[in-house]
């Protein structure tokens, strides 16, 4: 449990800074969810990526496995 | 609904790409040509016809005969008509995670098509036909490669928060979006769920750790560095995957209530449910109604007599459990006239809001052709104290027909309720329930219940209501 919290903070540490800007999307993203999205970014990308190409592998052996059936 | 003077929708007024209006009784979109290259997109790319195609957009008419105002008008639209405004604090579990899903699953086909969702607000969504409708038409924007989803942080305030609170704490909590008109706020989600949530990463991630976040850069704006940091597709459609695997896992927390066994646990003998049902079924022949409420309409036994006859008929109940049944059902059916709908008729969803104009009064949004109340005033007259001439003139501003059951105090359901009250209510008489009522309405019909005391009565409302 340790460990997440602790690379959050560093990554807010990184990431640290004030300059104002000007909102041009109609909805406030909000700045912790902003941010948040961009750390996890690499993370859920990842497992997605994961994911997929799991799928892809699974639908593959079932499509051998079901021609050697044959 | 509520019209400002100039036929705009009240609550209608915060996105600059366009707003609803009124003119003839009609409801009409305007597009403001601010928005006019992600609306050509949305049509350009197939986006709006698959969409449409498959019931999950509300489908439109371009209209060009319809002129509103103004120079930055770009085209006026007219949605097709929902039969009832439903909002999500008056939705049961399963009705949210439907909305939830929906929403995700317009953003991953918007993604396919270059686009994404600028909003995740779970009013956004609508019940039209049995089935969650998305009716903004106006929340698809061009995708920038490399931006991060603007909306994630509504969609974890109006859906997935709820719907957490709702699966492991109590199904009661939803209600907190009648409070939180943005959605709940994920530092009091996050406070408020058990400590076994930090074990799911999904549950850490889009809740614990991002209340933690908004609370850090609560005061802190985004510098230019920061917005410089790409978030590739990828990732985004990564976040979307892992919303909808954290939002399909989630069951409503089992609880039981008084409610859920009722039909169980009634007085009636099969003769008298039996001569119920046919009476009411030869009640709404009589009078053959173009909508109908039930109210107090616990699983929607008798809300089905009206809508298997096609009439549209939403079902209200004050118990979450009978509502998410009811849907539940309806949807494993799926039935196209039935809406469940969370009520308390004690305690009606207000005007919320902007002026408490944005989020319609269940007064105020629409009239039933018909109300069917049964088994219900006793409820009002015995456990709330509400006297007959308040329920008749409740009635009266919201039906040109009524259904209704007196339950007399010699019926064991109502001696139930006196039990461990003294019985203050003399004026509960029959006689008393017919000449007040009679104030309000013209008795058509009376029907005593076989094999039991109860009488039904078929009304009609002496005036129309306003």
């Amino acid at each position: 449990m340790r460990l997440p919290l602790f690379a959050f903070g560093t990554a807010v540490f990184l990431l640290w800074g004030v300059y104002a800007h000007n909102a041009h999307a109609y909805l406030d993203p909000g700045t912790g969810s902003y941010l948040l999205q961009i750390l996890a970014a690499f993370i859920v990308g990842g497992l997605f990526a994961v994911k997929m190409f799991w799928r892809r592998i699974i639908a593959f052996l079932k499509s051998r496995f079901s021609k050697s059936q044959q | 609904m509520n019209m400002a003077e100039n036929g705009k929708v009240s609550g209608s007024f915060r996105d600059p790409c366009g707003f609803l209006f009124f003119k003839d009784g009609l409801l009409y979109r305007q597009i403001n040509a601010v928005y006019r290259s992600h609306y050509d997109m949305l049509q350009t790319t197939g986006l709006y016809d698959g969409l449409v195609r498959e019931g999950m957009l509300i489908p439109h008419k371009e209209c060009d005969d319809v002129f509103f105002n103004g120079p930055e008008g770009y085209k006026i639209i007219q949605p097709e008509k929902i039969a009832f405004i439903s909002y999500p604090y008056e939705w049961s579990f399963s009705q949210l995670k439907d909305a939830a899903l929906l929403t995700l699953a317009l953003q991953k086909r918007s993604l396919n098509a270059g686009m994404t969702l600028k909003d995740c607000s779970a009013y956004n969504v609508q019940f039209h036909r049995g089935r969650p409708i998305f009716i903004d038409t106006l929340s698809f924007e061009a995708y920038e490669e490399g931006r991060p989803w603007i909306a994630y942080r509504q969609f974890c305030q109006h859906f997935l928060g709820p719907l957490l609170l709702m699966a492991r704490v109590d199904l009661r909590l939803g209600q907190l979006l009648r409070i939180y008109i943005d959605g709940i706020p994920l530092d009091m989600v996050s406070k408020l769920l058990p400590r076994s949530t930090w074990l799911r990463f999904s549950h850490v991630l889009h809740i614990h750790l991002h209340a933690k976040s908004q609370k850090h850069f609560a005061d802190k704006t985004l510098t230019a560095a920061v917005k410089q940091r790409r978030v590739g597709k990828l990732s985004v459609l990564g976040l979307i995957d892992s919303l909808e695997t954290a939002v399909k896992k989630l069951k409503p927390k089992g609880q039981s209530t008084e409610w859920e066994r009722y039909y169980g646990e009634t007085n009636y003998s099969e003769t008298a449910f039996s001569h119920k049902i046919h009476t009411v079924e030869r009640f709404l022949e009589v009078i053959n109604p173009r909508q109908v409420w039930d109210l107090g309409a616990n699983d929607g036994t008798f809300s089905r007599l009206a809508s298997s006859r096609g009439i549209h008929t939403v079902a209200f109940d004050v118990d979450p459990v009978c509502v998410e049944n009811n849907y539940l059902q309806a949807k494993q059916k799926q039935e196209k006239n039935i809406l469940p709908l969370l009520l308390d008729v004690v305690n009606p969803s207000p005007g919320m809001g902007w002026e408490n104009n944005e989020r319609e009064s269940f007064f105020n949004r629409a009239h039933a052709d018909a109300i069917l109340a049964l088994a219900l005033v006793h409820h009002l007259a015995i456990s709330n104290n509400v006297p007959f001439e308040k329920i008749a003139h409740f009635f009266s501003t919201l039906c040109a027909r009524l259904i209704v059951e007196f339950v007399p105090k010699d019926d064991s359901q109502v001696q139930r309720l006196l039990a461990t009250r003294s019985d203050i209510f003399p004026h509960y008489t029959r006689q008393s329930f017919e000449a007040v009522f009679s104030r309000f309405f013209t008795i058509r019909e009376t029907a005593q219940i076989e094999d039991s005391k109860r009488i039904l009565y078929l009304m009609e409302n002496n005036k129309r209501p306003l």
